[in-house]
């Protein structure tokens, strides 16, 4: 295995995040011209301009954001679980994220959800949900030699079939309003993008970018184990809760502005660590900008695919996803057994 | 100098450690040896500060070991544990240089610091290579490289303790006596040395003193000429043995 510098691949990978911007701004149902990119926000718009401002731009911002942010989470998830295999939706933090978002749906009604409150109060109860289901899954699953894989993925399906049982419960109550949000959340979709969504998600993950790598260094010591990090002085306890409620807030907002989208935080992490190796100080930084521009292609793919219809954008992540991560699984089985 | 009075331990009501007297002294190697569960782990978890004695005083330099901070314990006393598991593919450079971390001496003097432990456990070579990829006593030499690297120079004249959890126990010959060598070497500079150590001999030849756990007692402490008896093996690990002289070091030499 040969490593990029970590700078030459952050210079890449920005590059290809523009590139990305670019296509997704440009490419859909509705061919744009590059050119009407200079009427963005000028008074002579005609519809090409305006479905520019509109619809593709907040849609690409929030792609790329819940793409950084699934991504980044995910490359933090895996070095507190000391597992690589560990991903938001693969073990519970995006299904409890998700009936913490339509428990606000369902008992917060709908007339309270028209007003501005309504998006940062689902993201509040997404929050608490996966927050729930992270602690609940890290205690069953972590002892002193580390996580066992099948514990964790196993405590993900028993939360997972919870949160269906949960979900549908609601759904069986709600009204038809409630009903179509609520099976928003069991499938990825960024399709109800607006400026205003896009602003409660900027408002935690770029925060959240920005503060995690500063963990990277305790991380990097965590996956000694959690002794051997606490003989280097890390305060090892505090850690993991930081963590977990970081983590949790950038998973919670994620599922509140786009539904569970699948993978992208198992994906990303992995290909990262095989370009510029696990240190954390350089892999979360460079998971969130690879995350945007994974989720930011398959939303594309999504738009264009099946066009005029469009695709759910996590059935995209979880058809590449899916054989990924049954790869990843051999992979780690052979290495035990050899 | 790490010191412990009296420390007794247990564990939902089953007494694990009884008052256990102990004193790592700088520049001597304190050996502990004695039968599967005779508490070594668990006392070594005391003297960490992993786990709180259920009575007795642990000091370090003379301030109890709870008036530690984290980063201030982990620049003076580094710890090996039996065995650590990591399943990412750090580099051995990267591995060792996680020692580094409770000390802000700078990029520079931190690579000439792991450069020295690697080649102190023969690991020069390790350099580049994958931790995943290695093999398990490659593994331990790199482990052992960290936590020499974490105490590797004295910091504002504290007094520094290494302590080692078997260091040994997948080491082929040569890498046994390169671990004696660096335990001498690290005593010789004024660190106080701890190790747990099953094979008898290992012990007789690195230790300045020795203990001997039974039980969670104290069932002899000394030098090795003084523990290292047939009664005391006897009693201790119920096997009749035979004590000679080893020939190259003069020290006791355990025949069973």
């Amino acid at each position: 295995m040969h490593r990029l510098p970590p700078r030459a691949f952050m210079v890449v990978a920005l590059v290809l995040l523009v590139l990305a911007v670019l296509l997704g701004l440009l490419v859909g149902p509705v061919q744009i011209a590059p050119v009407k990119l200079l009427t963005l926000w000028s008074a002579d718009q005609d519809m090409d301009g305006r479905v520019l401002e509109l619809i593709r731009l907040p849609r690409v911002l929030l792609a790329a954001l819940v793409g950084a942010c699934l991504a980044s989470c995910g490359a933090v998830m895996q070095g507190l679980f000391r597992n690589p295999l560990a991903d938001p939706s693969l073990i519970g933090v995006s299904s409890g994220a998700s009936v913490g978002a339509s428990c606000v749906i369902f008992f917060g009604g709908f007339g309270f959800l028209g007003s501005g409150l309504g998006l940062p109060a689902i993201a509040i109860g997404a929050f608490l949900g996966g927050m729930a289901a992270t602690a609940v899954v890290y205690r069953l699953a972590t002892s002193v030699t580390g996580t066992s894989v099948s514990t964790m993925l196993l405590a993900g399906i028993a939360i997972t079939a919870l949160a269906g049982a949960v979900t549908s419960l609601f759904s069986f109550f709600a009204d038809n309003e409630m009903l179509r949000r609520i099976s928003l959340w069991q499938m990825g979709n960024l399709d109800s993008a607006s400026w205003h969504r896009v602003m409660v998600i900027a408002a935690v993950v770029i925060p959240l970018v920005l503060v995690l790598p500063r963990e990277g260094r305790a991380l990097n010591a965590m996956l000694l184990g959690e002794s051997e990090a606490r003989h280097l002085g890390i305060g090892v306890e505090q850690l993991k809760r930081r963590l977990i409620v970081l983590t949790a807030l950038g998973v919670g907002v994620a599922v509140a502005v786009s539904g569970v989208v699948a993978f992208v935080g198992l994906i990303v992490p992995h290909l990262v660590r095989l370009l510029i190796g696990p240190d954390h100080r350089y892999l979360i930084p460079g998971s969130a900008l690879l995350g945007a521009v994974l989720l930011l292609l398959a939303d594309t793919g999504a738009r264009t695919l099946m066009s005029p219809a469009e695709l759910p954008t996590g059935v995209i992540t979880a058809l590449l996803g899916a054989p990924f991560f049954v790869a990843l699984l051999l992979r780690q089985r052979r290495d035990l057994v050899s | 100098m790490l010191e412990a009075q009296g420390l007794s331990f247990s564990i939902a009501g089953f007494s694990l450690l009884r008052d256990i007297d102990l004193r790592v002294e700088p520049g001597k190697v304190t050996a502990i040896i004695g039968p599967n569960g005779a508490g070594k782990t668990s006392l070594l978890r005391l003297l960490t500060g992993e786990q709180r004695p259920t009575a007795g005083n642990i000091a370090l330099s003379g301030q109890p070991l709870g008036d530690w901070s984290p980063t201030q314990l982990a620049s003076v006393m580094a710890v090996l544990p039996q065995s650590s598991r990591l399943d990412f593919p750090f580099t051995a450079r990267e591995v060792v240089m996680m020692g580094r971390i409770p000390h802000a001496t700078g990029l520079v003097r931190d690579t000439a610091i792991v450069d020295a432990a690697l080649a102190a456990v023969d690991g020069s070579y390790l350099d580049k290579r994958f931790y995943t990829h290695m093999s398990g006593g490659e593994k331990q030499r790199v482990q052992l490289a960290r936590v020499l690297a974490q105490i590797w120079e004295p910091v504002a004249d504290h007094a520094r303790v290494l302590i080692l959890d078997e260091p040994t126990s997948s080491f082929d010959l040569a890498h046994q006596q390169l671990t004696i060598a660096n335990m001498r070497s690290f005593a010789a500079q004024g660190v106080g040395v701890l190790v747990v150590i099953h094979d008898l001999n290992m012990a007789a030849r690195c230790a300045d003193q020795l203990l001997v756990l039974s039980c969670g007692r104290i069932a002899a402490c000394g030098s090795p000429q003084q523990v290292l008896t047939a009664m005391t093996i006897k009693q201790v690990f119920n096997v009749d043995v035979s004590i000679g002289i080893n020939p190259l070091t003069g020290t006791p030499l355990v025949i069973a």
